[in-house]
């Protein structure tokens, strides 16, 4: 039985193409409030279990369940949206037009739109095509489209590709900011070092499973058996995957 | 969430800007203004030719009508246009939200996958009308010459061709959304288009059900419209297989849903297709829209043959590529068809060009059966169709009425339309480029 204080739950999300099974049977919670972060290496599955709840990829199975009740689309798309790693959006459109785009168009939180250019430093980008920016610039407006999406969680594929240690500090600032504000994020990260600094608990994927839940504390509970009764997120993850 | 309304009319807005963003639709208009100045300047040409020779008369009174002399020619530009190049704009604006990741954040709002296709849609019809201020130059110019216009033929022209990019959008949006590249879209798409040219091929070679089902290529659709004729059946299977396309379109372009699935739905579309056309084969209203009647017999004998209730079955023993059959069909049957909806033409013939049947008695004969009178007859123009018929009928050849239209014949060089097409309108094209890349910066 879901906790009290989960949002959502997913559950046995499973996804293969052909013979390969790149989902087996995921099943994690998604708690409100909070900064959740899917950590595992390239090709473990993050970015393929984020389409599959985004909606923009069919699973062979699973559910995501509110209560003990199974999502309908509809209420899928009004809760949950996905944003992608790696894409160029509406590229011959400045910043400023696709923030506009993301308030009018998904009906997005205008209310929060000065905070978020400011807090991710979009200021001096807004008249420029999203085309001519590099690669962090990209992954920042990439970030304001997401914040600005009013579904009350929100999962980003790597936030903090393309950023350079200084940038990453203050994306995650800004994340656990809007957090703070009752904003539920789900990040897939592949740095550990990167999800340890942002995120209030984790869940390990590796090979297309759910290796591991919990807060760090918890997390190391789960590795000591194992021989790495650590608070050091690295140490845990290669104890437990 | 916003209302759908307000969602839908950003969703154009964004669909427009992308449309004003792609060169390929910059290269359209570029080519547009060249490609419908060549055409029209060369039909002014050959008109004022024809027309400086020796006047007019009834007899020759066709060859002097601006629809046949002036704006078929002129309008298939258009169609090149559309075969060609169109395709290319609808893929871009179809693939690109692909191709950029955008359609991965534009799924996840609620909107209808068809309703996304048909903003799509819209800004791309409305890109071609755009497009159509060429040929409309080239109707202010005909004007200024002083010559003749009658809009109901021009408007039947324009509205072909506007169907004809209707499909081209259709069958271009569904490639773009079923293939994950352009350039697969791309090659598709030239091969469906190739495709109907082989049906009109075959059809031309063997006829029979090929003749019938080319009678729906966007080839024989223009031709039709090209000539003044508004045929219900065509128009419909035209507007249906705008609609399949774009149901098509909208169901791949939900990826969240299985292969399998959208593979059901696609079939389920291409049934219901199919047996929509397969109704609107039998709607056999149409409308004349030509000044000069060409698609219709003179009113007295149309009056004559209305008369007649029994159903008239003729067998031409004629092959499909025999000169005489096409003259039977496009200068009687075409009109008979029109007045007596109870037609059934039967071709008869062993061989393709007939050619080697012409050694057989009974090759070249035409035999009518009206209510099981049978007579024979070897004529093929619609003079002698209609005199048969009214013999077997035992109606008196209606008296003719001297109103026969005498064409309009205009003998004047296309003065100014060079620079117009080749000069003002590319210019003014590039012009309008670079103020809309100012504006966006």
């Amino acid at each position: 039985m879901p906790s009290r204080f989960d949002v959502l739950r997913v559950t046995t999300f499973t996804k293969r193409y052909g013979n390969l099974t790149a989902l087996s049977d995921v099943s994690f919670s998604i708690r409100q409030g909070e900064v959740l972060g899917l950590i595992g290496p390239n090709g473990s599955g993050k970015t393929t279990l984020f389409e599959c709840l985004g909606g923009v990829l069919p699973a062979d199975g699973g559910a995501l369940l509110r209560g003990d009740r199974p999502l309908t689309s509809g209420e899928r798309v009004a809760s949950v949206f996905y944003l992608p790693d790696s894409i160029v959006p509406w590229p011959t459109e400045p910043v400023r037009w696709a923030l506009d785009f993301t308030i009018g168009f998904f009906g997005g939180r205008s209310e929060i739109r000065g905070e978020v250019v400011q807090r991710l430093g979009l200021e001096p980008l807004l008249d420029s095509p999203i085309w001519t920016l590099s690669k962090g610039q990209r992954k920042r407006a990439l970030l304001a489209i997401g914040l600005l999406m009013p579904q009350p969680v929100l999962m980003a594929d790597e936030p903090f590709e393309g950023l350079d240690l200084r940038q990453t500090r203050e994306v995650a600032l800004a994340l656990r900011a809007f957090a703070a504000a009752g904003r539920t994020m789900v990040l897939s990260i592949h740095q550990i070092s990167d999800a340890a600094r942002v995120c209030d608990r984790f869940v390990l994927l590796s090979g297309g499973r759910a290796c591991g839940e919990g807060t760090l504390e918890e997390l190391s509970a789960l590795a000591g058996p194992r021989g790495a009764a650590s608070s050091n997120l690295e140490d845990i993850f290669l104890a437990l995957t | 969430m916003r209302s759908p309304k307000s969602a839908f009319r950003w969703l154009v807005s964004k669909e427009w800007r992308e449309l004003v963003a792609s060169r390929s639709w910059w290269v359209l208009l570029v080519a547009m203004g060249p490609l419908v100045g060549v055409s029209f300047i060369s039909a002014v040409r050959t008109y004022g030719e024809a027309s400086g020779l020796n006047g007019t008369s009834a007899g020759v009174g066709e060859a002097f009508s601006p629809l046949i002399g002036i704006w078929a020619p002129t309008f298939s530009a258009c169609e090149l246009a559309a075969a060609f190049l169109l395709p290319f704009v609808a893929i871009r604006l179809v693939s690109g939200d692909r191709q950029s990741g955008a359609l991965k954040l534009e799924l996840q709002h609620p909107m209808p996958a068809f309703a996304r296709v048909g903003a799509k849609a819209l800004v791309l019809a409305a890109g071609w009308l755009i497009a159509f201020a060429a040929p409309l130059a080239a109707i202010l110019l005909w004007k200024s010459y002083g010559g003749s216009i009658y809009p109901p033929e021009l408007a039947t022209v324009a509205m072909g061709h506007v169907l004809n990019a209707g499909l081209t959008i259709a069958l271009a949006a569904a490639m773009a959304s079923l293939t994950e590249h352009p350039s697969t879209a791309a090659i598709l798409t030239l091969s469906v288009t190739v495709g109907t040219w082989i049906v009109n091929f075959i059809a031309a070679v063997n006829g029979g059900v090929w003749e019938r089902a080319a009678g729906y290529t966007p080839t024989a659709m223009v031709a039709e419209f090209q000539h003044g004729l508004v045929r219900l059946d065509v128009t419909l299977v035209a507007l249906t297989l705008i609609a399949a396309g774009l149901t098509f379109a909208a169901v791949w372009m939900r990826l969240g849903m299985t292969v399998r699935r959208r593979a059901y739905e696609s079939i389920a579309v291409g049934a219901l297709a199919a047996a929509a056309i397969f109704a609107c084969a039998f709607v056999t209203a149409s409308w004349d829209t030509s000044e000069s009647r060409s698609n219709s017999f003179s009113e007295p004998d149309e009056d004559a043959l209305r008369q007649i209730r029994l159903p008239l079955r003729i067998e031409a023993h004629l092959a499909p590529e025999d000169p005489r059959r096409f003259d039977l069909e496009h200068r009687a049957i075409v009109k008979l068809r029109r007045v007596m909806p109870k037609v059934q033409v039967d071709y008869v013939s062993a061989t393709s060009i007939g050619l080697f049947e012409q050694t057989s008695a009974h090759y070249g004969e035409l035999w009518y059966d009206l209510g099981g009178k049978k007579v024979m007859s070897r004529s093929t123009t619609a003079d002698g169709v209609l005199e048969t018929i009214y013999s077997l009928a035992g109606i008196a050849p209606p008296i003719e009425k001297d109103d026969v239209f005498r064409g309009h014949p205009l003998a004047v060089p296309p003065k100014g339309a060079a620079t117009v097409f080749y000069g003002i309108w590319p210019a003014a094209i590039v012009a309008g480029l670079f103020f809309v890349r100012r504006r966006r910066v």
